[in-house]
């Protein structure tokens, strides 16, 4: 990586001298007072369109020849890169405003100004059509040779391509064709693009690319703005559902806070933290991989209600549905248990249902899912013997017996990793656990509640109430994964105390076991765990009762946008380095 | 009807009475190690008889501010026995008057009421309530289910017919100073703070600063403010959100985790991803990601987050801390101007009540200084001003060793210092600093900075040399920072090819050059203007706070010698 940052600076800085050379005096000019009616402009063309962009050496030609109009428009006294321009309307807004204008009517009287990319043209001799897309949705230019002069219309003709920002003003027209267009009395070039889009229906091939240059190639956050009008604007219904989250607790009376990413031990989940070096406090600290600890301060302190909506960070691989910075919400609620919980869940998931669908009912990667409530609520021990006959409640503490009947009942349909993993398994409910995410998981595709976790796999809930060994925890599933986890809160320290250590122990005991393995590369948990003894001095001044949450933002926009990957839902997702 | 036990209260009431001292002595005397295993002792033999100290659930069914705004107005001495109500807090105050009647005041969401545990009206006989009530401690969370009524003196409180402990408080509660008792129990009733009036910390029941930041909890129960400081805070970013959306903006994120660290100058934490096997780097803005937004057709987006910085921890600097960035498409820096206005104004209106904030610049012990945020603001031409002001005349040619030489002669001149290295950019920042920003106590814009020092902003439409930008400057510290965006791909990439000559000659905070960013420049950005604020310099500002750690929750400190285990201490 190191090689790979050098590689990067000395590679532009020999760009940068071809560009120098190409725009040796650009520095030196002064700039004219910029005014945009000034520039009075249209473009007819019939050549731009046959460019196929496939070839880099294609891109470096238009490049340059852009670059060449840069200049041309510059020694015109045309600045391409404009300061301002005042809109009237956005696109949307004309089409709503004008909905009433019939085919062939004009509104004469009334001037509007627009501004976004053009998307498209054609041309007919005299006459011209441009499609421009701003953030709302598109209209149509109309330019007429006799509206400009023949100076503008020569002079733009060749300056103007597709992909440049423009600003125009006129009055509105529906044409025969029934389309809204605005008639072009003034135009001017606002950004002037050095690069040609990608074609609509050839670009999209490198997936990984697409990733990668988010602003022009993906469906998802903005490229469809601009390239795919096909495609359903799902960035605007992520920011949308996120919004709809917020609304929704804190019109429920919640408190937004902000606690640290920065800490110096990573707790509240069992995960490897990214591990960072502060300068001048010459210490590592941890990229948090929870709020949840710091946000039981909070109840600590006398906050009875409060939310934060954050970003997390664990240091594992990827996949569809794992980045390493990924988006929560985390919120604790004083006087409350885990099933007022369950209500919370399914009315954010619901409310946020609507927002994105405005139905109960819908499909996610060809199965369709129904959100209406109630949802099912299940217990783990029920569900591991509906799915495998197995009834955990009979072993008791008896972790040999249990691993013994598992592998009887399961074993031919087990692969060598679960083998591996149940034979490691420290405990009973270890090896439950274990059965349910092998088992169960995969066919709770309908929404479900799974309730009562043993109490050796969650560190932070609350012993349950009547079940010995058990906790009063949830897990939220949909569609196979895991949605929401809740519980209520331990609020006991010394309790809190022994299964933090005990959890430091489990996890010292699997580092070792994975050091005398070293070919065993299922697991890697060869980074440190430390008691948060802040958090554990909090608790003992006395946490009111509480119960808590933790959404997973990212894969509830997954699921009510239909997108198969996480990357679809991140703005800029983390990809491998390109060769 | 009045109750007998109204009489008791009076003398309950007074610090004098005799039950009150015997109460304190009891804990105050005791070491706090042996406060804090003789609690966790009788954890143990709760739990050993089957009880668990901890129980699941107590139905509220009124939050305290509520049963306050229900039931405080009752009249002095009414009593509502036929009713029924269930409230939980935490007891900060203890009160014995006999062992058949005890007062504790009950703290919740920032307010207070009283408890009046009457023998009488309990469920338990005479023998079990004085034990039960012995055992309660300061600090307790508990959970009652009683009666309203005032006292005839006219106190709000709450007649237990039940009353369960809900959680522990294993440690002595720090306790206020008889000093300084009478000032916070003003802060308590009656005069609440409100944002832009001045605090004073140092009549805090909790002063200890280090005990303060580092067990925020404990200073959030202690000291009533403090709760509404972060109150403020969540109100201010509140307002930016509303204000944003109103105008069609959208909220997005960003990545915090970058390859390269661009969009400022600033030095950047490093972290390791292994699976990646790949160096990233925390992000120090989020500028660069959010123009790319605005390429792809994203008209108007802002960002509130953190941006994480690997300086020295001081006054108004912690590692991490939260901005807010916005970029409207179509607009210059002369909209923005008018847009800071308008948000400042607006929100200092709302959350003030008018637009004169008070604030102690000058520490504690002097008078609190009047900032006027009333618009429009003052908006001084940086070169023009600074020649004026320092009777400098500073060679055109910005980019020359002259010029450079000009400068060091002025700092020279004046006394200004400029610890190496002495580019142009930093001397003339330094002068800025001395001359300008020291004249903005009022918001002030400070605009059209020399290119050198704005590598993101666009050249001046008429001003050689100069960039479209502004510095929003209020109590001489920068609060906002904002351009018309520089979206001319050709001489993006050479402000950054300058910004690498003046990381060769030393400054290690000039800008890196993102490769990706400059890609989608040449995609087309509209004419754009671009917008950052810092949310926690305005939150200090509004909250008469003069270090930041007094408005980050969980401030980031030194590491201590040993942890926090040992009880606080007041």
């Amino acid at each position: 990586m190191m090689m790979e940052g050098v590689k990067i600076w000395s590679q532009s800085s020999q760009q940068l001298k071809q560009i120098l050379q190409l725009n040796l005096n650009s520095n030196l000019w002064l700039f004219p007072r910029w005014k945009p009616r000034r520039f009075v402009s249209c473009a007819s063309s019939t050549t731009s369109r046959k460019q196929s962009p496939s070839s880099t050496s294609d891109k470096e030609a238009v490049r340059s020849l852009r670059i060449k109009k840069v200049e041309e428009l510059r020694s015109k006294g045309c600045e391409p890169y404009a300061y301002k321009w005042d809109r009237s309307h956005s696109a949307s807004q004309l089409q709503l405003d004008y909905e009433h204008l019939s085919s062939g009517e004009e509104a004469t009287h009334d001037y509007v100004s627009v501004a976004g990319r053009i998307m498209g043209r054609r041309a007919f001799g005299k006459l011209a059509f441009l499609t421009l897309r701003d953030d709302s949705g598109t209209i149509q230019l109309y330019c007429e040779k006799d509206k400009l002069s023949q100076l503008e219309f020569d002079n733009l003709k060749s300056l103007v391509d597709i992909g440049d920002i423009l600003g125009a003003t006129g009055t509105l027209k529906r044409t025969e064709k029934g389309e809204l267009s605005v008639r072009v009395t003034s135009f001017a070039i606002l950004t002037k693009s050095l690069l040609p889009l990608p074609d609509k229906y050839h670009g999209l091939t490198d997936v990984d690319k697409r990733y990668r240059q988010r602003q022009v190639k993906v469906p998802y956050i903005t490229s469809y703005f601009c390239l795919l009008p096909d495609i359903h604007p799902d960035a605007v219904l992520a920011i949308q559902i996120i919004s709809e989250i917020r609304k929704t607790v804190e019109s429920l009376g919640f408190v937004e806070v902000e606690t640290p990413v920065l800490q110096g031990a990573a707790g509240g989940a069992e995960a490897r933290p990214f591990v960072t070096f502060h300068n001048s406090l010459e210490r590592d600290l941890y990229l948090r991989i929870a709020t949840e600890l710091h946000l039981k301060r909070m109840l600590v302190g006398g906050f009875e209600k409060v939310y934060e909506i954050g970003r997390i960070f664990r240091n594992e691989g990827l996949s569809t549905r794992h980045n390493p910075e990924f988006t929560t919400i985390e919120l604790y609620e004083a006087y409350s248990d885990y099933d007022s919980m369950m209500v919370m869940v399914e009315e954010i998931v619901t409310r946020c249902a609507l927002v994105a669908q405005g139905k109960l009912t819908i499909e996610y990667q060809g199965t369709t899912i129904s959100l209406e409530r109630p949802w099912r609520r299940e217990t783990m021990h029920n569900l591991v013997k509906e799915a495998s006959g197995i009834d955990f409640n009979m072993f008791g503490d008896e972790l040999e017996a249990a691993k013994k009947v598992t592998m009887k009942t399961l074993g031919n349909n087990l692969e060598e990793k679960d083998k591996f993993a149940i034979d490691k398994c420290p405990s009973v409910g270890h090896v439950l656990n274990e059965v349910f995410e092998i088992v169960v998981e995969p066919k709770l595709l309908q929404p479900t509640f799974v309730l009562d976790y043993p109490i050796e796999v969650s560190p932070l809930a609350k012993p349950h109430r009547s079940s010995v060994g058990l906790t009063e925890r949830f897990e939220l599933f949909i569609c196979g994964r895991e949605l929401a986890n809740a519980f209520s809160e331990l609020t006991d320290p010394i309790d809190q105390r022994l299964r933090l250590e005990e959890q430091v122990r489990q996890h010292n005991k699997k580092k070792q076991l994975e050091a005398a393995h070293k070919d065993d590369k299922s697991e890697d948990n060869s980074y440190e765990v430390a008691l948060d003894e802040d958090f554990l001095t909090a608790l003992e001044y006395g946490m009111p009762p509480a119960s808590g949450m933790g959404l997973g933002i990212d894969r509830l926009v997954m699921l009510l946008t239909n997108s198969a990957s996480i990357r679809d839902v991140i703005a800029f997702p983390v990809l491998k380095v390109q060769n | 009807m009045a109750s007998p036990a109204d009489d008791a209260a009076k003398s309950a009431a007074m610090p004098s009475s005799q039950g009150q001292k015997a109460q304190l002595a009891d804990d105050e005397d005791m070491d706090p190690t042996q406060y804090f295993e003789n609690r966790v002792k009788s954890l143990d033999a709760q739990k050993a008889a089957g009880i668990n100290p901890y129980p699941h659930k107590f139905f509220v069914t009124l939050s305290i501010p509520e049963y306050i705004q229900k039931y405080g107005v009752l009249n002095n001495g009414d009593h509502l026995e036929d009713v029924q109500v269930s409230i939980a807090g935490r007891i900060m105050s203890k009160r014995a008057s006999s062992s058949k009647l005890f007062f504790y005041d009950l703290h919740g969401e920032g307010v207070k009421v009283q408890v009046m545990a009457d023998a009488r009206t309990s469920e338990l006989d005479e023998a079990e309530f004085s034990k039960f009530h012995a055992s309660v401690k300061r600090g307790d969370i508990v959970g009652v289910t009683g009666f309203p009524g005032k006292t005839k003196r006219g106190e709000l409180s709450i007649f237990p017919k039940s009353f369960v402990v809900l959680s522990h408080c294993l440690h002595m509660m720090p306790r206020q100073k008889p000093g300084v008792a009478a000032a916070s129990e003003n802060a308590n009733k009656g005069e609440v703070w409100v944002p832009g009036s001045t605090r004073n910390p140092e009549l805090y029941i909790l002063k200890d600063q280090e005990t303060r930041y580092r067990q925020r909890y404990l200073d959030l129960m202690l000291n009533t403010e403090v709760r509404e400081i972060f109150r403020t805070r969540s109100k201010i970013i509140q307002y930016i959100r509303r204000f944003l959306d109103n105008l069609g903006f959208l909220e997005v994120e960003t990545p915090m985790m970058n390859m390269i660290p661009g969009g400022a100058a600033a030095r950047p934490f490093v972290t390791y991803h292994n699976d990646l096997n790949m160096k990233l780097y925390m992000r120090i803005a989020p500028e660069l990601y959010l123009k790319e937004l605005v390429v792809g057709g994203l008209d108007r987006v802002y960002e509130i987050g953190k941006l994480f910085r690997n300086e020295g921890i001081d006054l108004t600097h912690n590692p991490e801390f939260t901005s807010c960035e916005f970029y409207m498409a179509f607009a210059d820096y002369n909209d923005l101007m008018e847009m800071t206005e308008k948000l400042l104004s607006g929100m200092v209106k709302e959350l003030t009540g008018g637009y004169v904030i008070k604030f102690h610049a000058n520490g504690l012990d002097k008078e609190p200084i009047e900032i006027d945020f009333t618009p429009p603001y003052r908006r001084i031409d940086m070169i023009e001003e600074l020649e004026k002001m320092a009777n400098l005349s500073i060679p055109q040619d910005l980019a020359s060793e002259e010029t450079t030489q000009y400068l060091i002669n002025a700092c020279a001149k004046y006394d200004v210092k400029c610890p190496p290295p002495q580019t142009t950019t930093r001397l003339l920042d330094k002068l800025v600093g001395h001359f300008l920003e020291e004249t903005c106590v009022n918001p002030a814009f400070i605009i059209n900075h020399p290119e050198i020092m704005s590598p993101l902003a666009k050249w001046h439409r008429s001003k050689p040399g100069l960039t479209e930008r502004f510095e929003l400057f209020v109590n001489k510290h920068e609060l906002c920072n904002a351009y018309t965006e520089l979206n001319d791909p050709i001489v993006q990439r050479q402000r950054f090819a300058e910004q690498l000559k003046d990381r060769q000659s030393g400054d290690d905070e000039a800008m890196a050059l993102d490769e990706t960013f400059c890609t989608a420049l040449e995609y087309g950005l509209p004419p754009t203007g671009g917008w950052g604020m810092g949310i926690d310099r305005l939150t200090m500002m509004l909250t008469d706070s003069q270090n930041i750690k007094e408005v980050l929750l969980f401030p980031a400190m030194k590491p201590q010698d040993e942890p926090t285990t040992t009880p606080a201490k007041a």
